[in-house]
């Protein structure tokens, strides 16, 4: 019943600790209107809107799309504004893919984005109320338990989550955007960065950037008609469970098991090692690169830091991973979803420059939040599928 | 004991009715007064409890606010030029087509006409004045567009639609949108503003929102509990133990009561642990690395989280350690951070420390999954 | 287009404090019976749609912790608008559209009483030009009433007896809040709130949670007696600074009214979202609205207001109304923003 969707433009802002040079107006315009140039197209022809980002408290401004309305065009049209944690920037893309595939609308605008810089990532989420436990520790603090649960559990080397971190920032010196770029990057430097949440180093850390990611998704026609080559967007799937209930796994959770599960169903795949060209993924900390590999049924349980080690991940590997540099380098919470979704979908377009996989035909994005609770991924290709 | 926020229980309104769905998942009874802490006494439910969220946020600003607000720091007043009209307060794009303006800013005002206006005649500490004001949309002269903003006048009767303003600068001005206001144009004085120096490139927004919550029955009863020396959960479905409980089983959807309560070891397990480096942020207190421990009380499913660990040290930690909870003298101890929280697992300061009990260790492939 | 109705609707009674109930206490009853009234089984509901803030809890990812009240487990296909529920129905209509699912389950919930909601509200507005100055609710919608005063379009008699014709209306209604006989000679009597504003123009602050179960055609027939069908479903956004626009018109309400086809057959009643008084005036009047249709039955938002949740509970009045045998075609509308920034119209019909 659903109509065919595509990517038929992608913008995004550079990256950066602090874009000082840029209101909100503008880092969301930057994305918005390079998305619009990619897809030849105008504010006039956009039908509808879906702008996503992580929480309000981060802007300090409540429900920001509404101040946004004009500066993204949306006067007289329909906008939503979509809010699903760390995941937001994938389920975003999703909801206004959802809006063509239903057939209510041809052109969609879709945007993300975070100024991190107007407060603090760390004070947003380490909110003090009386009662409460503060976070003291931010989200690493929170998941390097996680991460050691899982080295207790495969066996993986020490060393698993420099190798990501290595191959994650030489990544990131070839894409223009990224945020954290350390030419010099080498196992070393990252092995005797700080250890800032055992066993999580500085340097296998994400950064907090201010940044926005847009797309136009446009129907069937669009694509055809768009002088760019399209991304076809084959599946698209969200899962989410509680946060913490006595008896959940967190290293393993069902939620991502089940959710790329049923993608790969959607989309006709059986064996996603094979079928899958490359994969950018939502990797806040280096160890979940093996982390979601078993979680995304790409490696068995257990073995997904085997991929890491044997280079199975890297650019020249037979499924290279985060090829933008990932999250790692760049990350603008509420973009950052929609980031590997537009990386996945610039892959199979053939549009990644000096990060681009040879021949990528059907790639896959990933995000996840929350407390490793919400998923949201989605499988684009060069063509429709069929 | 509770730290009070009110020296008096807020009073609440008469009658709070509650849901109309089955009776398995009404909320537990609540005690219907605010009782008092006293030595060492959780207060029950009804206890208002308060909390502050403030945080100076910092606003860059780009190519157009930022020179509007450079202008109303040096006493000026800038509108943008958008085809034939000039928008005030200006945009960096047109607002009916979405295109991206030339920063083409002229002065506008200072003097202007009241397009619309209202008497605030109750101030609150968010708005620009603390004595009773208008907050107007004044079109100044040379603008098509009008700025909402504030008007000081001796009383409502002086303002009315069309009267005319004229902008006064405050003393202090930090390149905001509150360094300007306006005056009936007879009421203005002349000022003489020397500019300040160099281009606003951040405006600093200080956010203040306070927010009063209630202490919930099952976490009074958990708070109570840590008091006394004990950890209390709740019985949930699938036979397992959550600590704390919520006061409902979120998997099999029912309503808790004090009957599910289960009195936990204070002995456990360390599932995972990680040593933190403290990064520098607003708030932050902490300067020294230390542990933080993902420990499993005996018979619970479901580990306490980020448990302090200083005592012990670094190289002779290891997940499936065996610690005991060693509880602070019963005057000490304090359950400031025991809420309704629904995420994280605290066990506030009652704990001085946990102990190593010199039992064997838990194998490795012993240890449950949950964490 | 496949056609979806609205199988159930429950909520909290609307209250000014739940007092000793959090967010997912409040949530659970009301899901439970939505889910029960729908005649679809839980796990069969293919799809959930939540719509809250986080301003609202004073907590970042406030939302998350509403999965609890759901039952997300086994994992569930999920999504969360940072807007009204009305919204996130539309999300759940969108990918019922999709042909992805048959149904979904939708709700909303907030506490207003936690906060200084008025207050709380300036930071939806222009954090440059507007939010500093403390633009709360109430003076942003005064300006509103002001600009329709002086130019003759409303008077403040008519903004009182739609106050009065809500809260009168509201005795029918056993979940509304603030409810009551008053006189509109007694409450013009009364000194200003926020000039032109009196208190009687004003919402009340409310908690509450609503949810909805919607479905298609075939799963909506078979699982319920009289599902209430959505004829048409649309939102538009208008300019944000209010120097942009003309307060005294909702151009979004109009256009979204006639996309949704709130023109294209006789209507019942309409239950609009109009948190003060004069709104319900400018939203008549975008929609077209005639005499003979009845206006809020419930009382609407000025019986009570539960921010993020008053918009769906339109949608959920007015598919009750229809199951009640009072009309059969009726016109739901939400909004969001200052000076009903933005839109929603739903049109229901009964069988």
């Amino acid at each position: 019943m659903a109509e065919h969707a595509a990517v038929i433009g992608i913008g995004q802002t550079k990256y950066d600790a602090k874009r000082i040079d840029v209101s909100q107006f503008g880092l969301i315009r930057e994305a918005a209107t390079r998305a619009l140039e990619d897809a030849e197209l105008g504010w006039k022809d956009i039908d509808a809107v879906v702008i996503g980002k992580a929480p309000d408290m981060f802007e300090g401004t409540m429900m920001p799309e509404l101040f946004l309305a004009e500066a993204l065009g949306c006067v007289g049209k329909p906008m939503l504004r979509v809010h699903t944690a760390g995941s937001v920037g994938g389920s975003t893309a999703i909801v206004a893919a959802s809006l063509v595939q239903a057939g209510i609308h041809q052109r969609v605008l879709t945007v993300s984005y975070e100024k991190q810089s107007e407060s603090n990532a760390m004070w947003a989420l380490s909110i003090k109320m009386p009662f409460a436990p503060t976070m003291v520790a931010g989200a690493g603090g929170f998941f390097a338990p996680l991460i050691r649960g899982y080295i207790q559990r495969s066996g993986a080397p020490d060393d698993t989550g420099i190798r990501v971190a290595l191959k994650d920032r030489l990544n990131a010196l070839k894409n223009p955007y990224a945020h954290l770029k350390l030419p010099d990057v080498d196992f070393d430097m990252i092995a005797n960065s700080p250890m800032l949440w055992d066993p999580i180093r500085y340097l296998e850390t994400c950064p907090s950037s201010d940044g926005a990611c847009a797309m136009v998704i446009g129907d069937e026609k669009q694509a055809r008609r768009a002088a760019k080559p399209a991304a076809w967007i084959h599946a698209t799937n969200m899962k989410t469970e509680p946060t913490m209930f006595a008896g959940r796994d967190q290293v393993m959770p069902r939620a991502g098991l089940e959710c790329s599960a049923e993608l790969y169903k959607k989309a006709g795949i059986s064996d996603p090692r094979s079928e899958i060209d490359c994969a950018e993924i939502y990797v806040p900390f280096s160890w979940f690169e093996a982390m979601w590999m078993e979680n995304l049924h790409f490696a068995p349980l257990n073995e997904g830091w085997k991929m890491t080690y044997e280079g199975a991940t890297a650019l020249g590997g037979d499924l290279p991973v985060n090829m933008s540099g990932g999250v790692l380098s760049s990350n603008a919470i509420g973009a950052s979803g929609m980031i590997r979704f537009a990386e996945a979908a610039m892959q199979v377009r053939g549009q990644a420059g000096e990060h681009q996989v040879d021949g990528a035909r059907r790639s896959l994005g990933h995000a996840y939040g929350g407390g490793s609770q919400y998923f949201s991924m989605w499988i684009v290709g060069d063509q429709p599928l069929a | 004991m509770l730290a009070a926020k009110h020296a008096y229980p807020r009073r609440w309104p008469e009658s709070t009715k509650r849901g109309t769905g089955p009776d398995k998942i009404l909320p537990p009874p609540v005690a219907d007064s605010s009782l008092l802490s006293q030595q060492g006494v959780v207060i029950m439910a009804e206890f208002p409890i308060s909390f502050t969220l403030e945080y100076p946020y910092t606003r860059t600003l780009g190519p157009v606010i930022g020179p509007f607000l450079t202008a109303l720091r040096d006493g000026r007043i800038l509108g943008i030029r958008c085809g034939d009209r000039v928008l005030c307060p200006p945009m960096e794009f047109d607002p009916d087509t979405g295109e991206t303006l030339r920063p083409d800013l002229v002065e506008v005002g200072p003097s202007g006409t009241v397009e619309n206006w209202t008497w605030v005649a109750e101030p609150s500490r968010k708005h620009p004045f603390q004595e009773p004001f208008a907050f107007a949309q004044v079109k100044l002269d040379g603008a098509d567009t009008t700025m909402t903003h504030a008007v000081k006048a001796v009383g409502q009767a002086a303002m009315s639609t069309g009267m005319r303003v004229r902008a006064q600068f405050r003393e202090e001005r930090t390149g905001s949108i509150g360094d300007v206001y306006f005056v009936p144009e007879d009421d203005a004085r002349d000022q003489s503003i020397a500019p300040g120096e160099g281009e606003v490139e951040i405006s600093t927004h200080l956010i203040s929102l306070t927010y009063d919550d209630t202490l919930y029955p099952h976490a009074a009863r958990y708070a109570q509990g840590l008091l006394d020396g004990k950890f209390i959960g709740q019985r949930i479905s699938g036979d397992k133990i959550a600590i704390p409980g919520k006061g409902y089983d979120a998997l099999a959807r029912v309503m808790l009561t004090e009957a599910d309560d289960v009195e936990l070891a204070t002995t456990g397990t360390v599932l995972s642990y990680t040593v933190l480096t403290p990064v520098k942020y607003r708030g932050q207190t902490e300067t020294e690395p230390y542990l933080s421990a993902t420990i499993i009380l005996d018979g619970a499913g479901q580990s306490l989280t980020q448990q302090d660990i200083r005592n012990i040290p670094l190289d002779e930690f290891r997940v499936g350690m065996r610690l005991r909870a060693i509880f602070k003298p019963a005057a000490e101890r304090r359950v400031d951070d025991v809420d309704n929280d629904w995420m994280y697992p605290s066990i506030g300061d009652v704990v001085e420390r946990w102990e190593p009990t010199g039992e064997p260790d838990v194998a490795l492939d012993e240890l449950p999954e949950s964490m | 287009m496949r056609d979806v109705a609205v199988v159930s609707y429950a909520q909290t009674p609307f209250v000014r404090s739940e007092r000793a109930r959090n967010e997912v206490e409040m949530l659970m009853p009301v899901i439970d019976e939505v889910v029960e009234k729908s005649g679809i089984e839980r796990r069969k509901i293919g799809f959930t749609c939540s719509g809250s803030t986080d301003y609202l809890a004073g907590q970042s990812f406030s939302f998350v912790m509403a999965v609890d009240a759901v039952g997300a487990w086994p994992p569930i296909c999920e999504s969360h608008v940072e807007m009204d529920g009305a919204w996130a129905l539309y999300e759940a209509w969108v990918k019922i559209q999709c042909g992805e699912v048959d149904s979904a389950l939708v709700f909303s919930f907030g506490r207003s009483s936690m906060g200084e909601t008025a207050e709380t509200m300036t930071l939806q507005t222009d954090p440059y030009t507007l939010a500093p100055l403390g633009p709360d609710a109430i003076s942003m919608a005064a300006l509103q009433a002001r600009a329709g005063l002086d130019r003759g379009l409303w008077s403040e008699r008519e903004m009182a007896e739609v106050a009065v014709r809500s809260r009168r209306d509201a005795l029918r209604n056993p979940e509304a809040q603030l409810k009551g006989e008053f006189d509109v000679d007694e409450i013009l009597a009364e000194p200003y709130l926020v000039s032109p504003l009196r208190k009687h123009d004003c919402p009340p602050v409310s908690d509450g949670a609503a949810a909805a179960v919607i479905a298609a055609a075939d799963v909506a027939r078979q699982a319920c007696e009289k599902p209430v069908w959505i004829r048409g479903i649309e939102h538009r956004l208008d300019s944000h600074q209010p120097g942009s626009r003309d307060l005294t018109l909702s151009p979004s309400t109009k256009a979204a009214g006639e996309a949704a086809g709130a023109s294209s057959g006789r209507l019942d009643i309409a239950e609009l979202h109009a948190p003060f008084s004069h709104q319900e005036i400018i939203l008549k009047q975008a929609l077209g609205l005639s005499d003979s249709v009845k206006i809020n039955p419930s009382g609407g938002a000025l019986a009570a207001n539960p921010i993020l949740t008053a918009g769906l509970a339109r949608i959920g009045e007015a598919s009750r109304q229809i199951v009640a045998g009072n009309g059969r075609r009726a016109l739901a509308h939400a909004t969001s923003g200052p000076c009903l920034q933005q839109n929603l119209v739903c049109i229901l019909e009964g069988d």
